[in-house]
């Protein structure tokens, strides 16, 4: 791990929301650091501004205060055309609803993000197909959202977050609206990804069996880092207890856990 | 809360989705009020009293606006219950009765409409009076407007609007009846399942739509005989059938040929172009059919309507050459010429003789001509030239033949043509060397004019006589030095008593201009309610598809594409919306015009490509309008 490079850095970062009078502050001056190949993990309860950070750090929301570094750029200071470039360059997602364009096939959706860049056609095909089988969804190449099941259609939105060969991926919420069974599956798949071909992950999720399958999970409380923990040689089994106690501990979220 | 003040409220929060049909409803009323308006008018009821074929013009648009305003408002009105589909599944949800949900339906619509009815009138008042000042201009009357706030109109608007009012409000009430809750609240979820075309049937049918148009087409171009109104009918029907196809099938099918040759590396602005569009293609082959249909129909007519207009002073003159024609009445013309020179007004004179007999072409020329028995008038090349006419004959024993409205049937007959001059008497036989538009006499009863050099004039008259009584008429031509003299002289003119016929082309010229006047403004105004009715549904359908799309121009967005590249994707996309109708309809009245060209004796190329010109301008001010929308919606999108 140590000769591995810093992937994205957040230092200090702040973010309020509202106008005059009626300021909530969100992210309350969080440092952060994902390494490179890293699969990070980010629980929290509700409110804690789990989601708010994952905008920021995806470029899709700005901080109030603070700066952001991504494989060595700072994203900060960039305006919104430079910003739009950076993601689709750079960052890949992975939705909590799949987002995938109803209109277009799995492969059409796959392919959207090196749509309109200098990505020549036969390497994207060679990318495609070897993202295809890794995520087992070769067979469904041609068919439309409406026609394959939540976990297909989270498959096909991973396919889609890796087929830019990313420099991290983000995904918010990823299993929430899969069953239990496509959920393991699809969590199996990213960690095996994540492993294979050495890609940066960052998870936000409410679910501890989610978060077990992480390198390291971060723990957010009211805007700070309450709590980290590196899963290590554990097991997942072991790893998921832990996850478990850090939860009880923080209290109020068993709720939200349900 | 009462239901009342619940209409209310959601009418408050709901004002972005209630603009749409506010809008449309408020065009309806000002453009029928408008319409109604100048049907009661004074002014425009003598002009139209004069003549029941301007009457009956007004009359049958009259009523085809309103046909068009009531499509127009059910149209919007569908459109406007599908976007709020999601707020009545959600009343349904709260515990609300189908019944109560209509009645809330109902009550808004109702407020809506009483609304919108009067600021429709008000701004119809505003603008009434310069649609008035236009007709007056059109026809050539410059009189005091006389534009009075006429309650006929009003109470007529009134009760057209209360009508549409009514069957807009069943419409809602079946729409709700026949909703599930589940339905409602997928309405946002865009469009149809894709299926895959059926290659070789659609490939069949794709090709059968394009041969139908190109058969349309063609047939347009040999339809002058006998079986004329069948042929037309048959040409629209196929037309028709081959747009509804082009729209249904072929261009899907092409879309669909494109986007498998791309296997999967469909490109962003394809992918905001191409796939949409095939999947509403059953959604939108009516609408764009129809929209089609319906711009080529207006196309023609406002085309036609402008073109007749445009060329009424040329063809006038072409059917009238002399100011002013005596015939037969030597102290008539006397006594004219005298009130000319009394009243100073300078003139050519001079005199035409011509004669009249029977004659037979050697062969038919038209089917739907005589061709035997035919009555022709001769008339020498020297005289007519003097009398400030010139028709070139360049052959002495042939001779130039004029046959006035009949001409458009001889236009393509080839020549020479072999005439036979009073069969059985004279036996002489004069080539046709050319069919010259026009006439040579501002007489136009149904006689064609031969003109012939002066040789040949003397022979036959001598021969004439020979055989048997001659026919002879003598005419004096006047010509007016200044045109501008025109009006007065023909006051004079009518002033004099006189057995003979008498043509001027002063009041032929007034009377096309009024009708033609009439005609176009008929037309243009017909064109204008089309013109924005289509638009309108258009920009509505769109406006649709976009809030329906948001969801996916987040997600672009998100990925990292740039408005601007999306935005590329938009524009490909209206290009088609808006592009595909626009230009078939082009093309459709482009042919129609060319069958119907017949009609006009002048070529109507300048008038045709002005009229469609405008057309295609104001149509693309809702194309850009539609491209704003998007614009808007994508900035808003992250």
């Amino acid at each position: 791990m140590s000769q591995k490079t810093t992937m994205l850095e957040a230092a200090s970062i702040r973010k309020s929301f509202g106008t005059r009078g009626q300021v909530q502050q969100v992210l309350k001056g969080l440092d952060f650091r994902v390494m490179e190949g890293e699969f990070v993990g980010i629980m929290g309860p509700s409110g804690a501004g789990k989601t708010t950070l994952l905008n920021v750090l995806a470029t899709i929301d700005r901080t109030t205060e603070g700066s952001i570094k991504i494989n060595g750029t700072d994203i900060s200071s960039m305006n919104d055309r430079k910003l739009s470039q950076f993601r689709r360059d750079q960052l890949g997602f992975i939705f909590q609803d799949y987002n995938l364009l109803d209109t277009l096939t799995v492969k059409e959706n796959i392919l959207l993000p090196i749509s309109v860049g200098n990505v020549k056609r036969v390497v994207a095909e060679d990318r495609f197909k070897s993202i295809a089988r890794t995520l087992g969804i070769t067979e469904l190449a041609n068919k439309y959202p409406g026609e394959i099941s939540g976990g297909q259609k989270q498959r096909t939105s991973a396919a889609r977050a890796l087929i830019n060969e990313p420099s991290i991926v983000f995904a918010d919420e990823p299993t929430g609206a899969l069953d239990s069974k496509s959920a393991a599956s699809l969590l199996g798949t990213l960690a095996q990804v994540n492993d294979e071909r050495d890609v940066t992950i960052m998870m936000v999720t409410h679910d501890p069996v989610a978060s077990s399958y992480c390198n390291r999970v971060v723990f957010l409380k009211d805007g700070t880092i309450y709590s980290e923990l590196y899963r290590g040689e554990q097991t997942r089994q072991q790893f998921f207890q832990e996850i478990l106690k850090v939860q009880g501990i923080l209290g109020g979220d068993s709720v939200d856990a349900l | 809360m009462t239901l009342f003040d619940l209409v209310v409220r959601s009418m408050r929060k709901n004002l972005k989705h209630y603009y749409l049909y506010f809008f449309a409803l408020i065009l309806s009323v000002v453009l029928y009020f408008v319409f109604a308006s100048l049907q009661h008018d004074a002014s425009v009821l003598e002009q139209t009293d004069t003549s029941f074929k301007m009457a009956s013009g007004f009359k049958a648009a009259g009523i085809l606006l309103l046909f068009i305003s009531g499509v127009f408002l059910l149209y919007a009105n569908s459109i406007f219950l599908k976007r709020r589909g999601r707020e009545v599944g959600l009343y349904q949800l709260i515990g609300l009765s189908k019944f109560t949900v209509t009645r809330m339906l109902v009550t808004e619509n109702l407020l809506l409409g009483t609304g919108a009815l009067a600021i429709g009138i008000g701004i119809g008042l505003l603008v009434s009076r310069v649609f008035l000042l236009l007709l007056m201009k059109l026809i050539g009357i410059d009189g005091v407007l006389t534009l009075s706030f006429s309650g006929a109109a009003i109470l007529q608007t009134i009760f057209v609007f209360v009508a549409l009012l009514v069957l807009t409000s069943l419409q809602m009430a079946v729409a709700v009846k026949r909703s599930t809750l589940l339905e409602l609240f997928k309405v946002d979820q865009s469009g149809e399942r894709v299926k895959k075309p059926k290659t070789a049937v659609s490939a069949i049918f794709g090709t059968l739509g394009v041969l139908l148009i190109g058969f349309g087409y063609w047939l347009s171009g040999h339809m002058l005989n006998s079986l004329l109104f069948f042929y037309m009918i048959v040409v629209l029907v196929s037309v028709i059938l081959g747009t509804y196809l082009l729209f249904r099938v072929t261009i899907g099918w092409a879309i669909f040929q494109i986007r498998t040759s791309k296997n999967g590396h469909l490109g962003l602005s394809n992918s905001l172009s191409l796939a949409p569009l095939i999947h509403r293609l059953k959604a939108n082959a009516n609408s764009l059919t129809i929209i089609t249909v319906l711009s080529a129909m207006t196309l023609t007519m406002i085309a036609a309507a402008y073109s007749t207009y445009y060329s009424s002073g040329k063809e006038s003159r072409l059917m009238e050459p002399f100011d002013y024609m005596i015939v037969g009445d030597p102290s008539a013309s006397d006594q004219f010429l005298k009130l000319l020179d009394k009243a100073d007004i300078s003139y050519h004179a001079s005199d035409i003789e011509g004669f009249e007999l029977k004659g037979d072409y050697e062969k038919e020329l038209n089917p739907m001509l005589y061709y035997q028995d035919v009555q022709i008038r001769v008339v020498s090349e020297s005289q007519l030239s003097k009398a400030g006419l010139t028709i070139e004959v360049n052959d002495p024993q042939s001779g130039v033949l004029m046959a006035g409205y009949t001409h458009w049937m001889l236009k393509s007959v080839e020549t020479p043509v072999n005439l036979i001059l009073e069969p059985g008497g004279l036996n002489k036989n004069v080539a046709i060397e050319r069919f010259a538009e026009g006439n040579a006499f501002n007489d136009y009863d149904f006689a064609s004019i031969i003109v012939v050099k002066d040789e040949l004039f003397q022979t036959i008259r001598s021969g004439y006589k020979e055989s048997g009584e001659i026919a002879q008429i003598n005419t004096v031509a006047i010509n007016l030095q200044n045109k501008d003299q025109l009006k007065e002289a023909t006051e004079l003119y009518n002033g004099i008593e006189s057995s003979g016929k008498r043509f001027d082309y002063y009041t032929q010229y007034q009377n096309t201009l009024q009708s033609s006047g009439m005609l176009i403004f008929i037309a243009g105004f017909l064109g204008l309610v089309f013109l924005i009715s289509t638009g309108s549904i258009l920009y509505f359908k769109q406006m649709t598809e976009a809030e329906q799309e948001k969801a996916s121009y987040t997600t672009l967005r998100q990925l990292g594409f740039s408005v601007q590249e999306i935005m590329r994707g938009v524009i490909k996309k209206q290009v088609f919306v808006f592009g595909l109708p626009l230009l078939i309809g082009l093309l459709h009245s482009i042919f129609a015009l060319k069958s119907a060209s017949f009609i006009f004796m002048s070529d109507v190329t300048v008038p045709t490509v002005i009229a469609m010109s405008v057309y295609i301008a104001i149509y693309l001010v809702f194309a850009f309008l539609t491209v704003g929308y998007y614009r808007k919606t994508i900035k808003a999108a992250l």
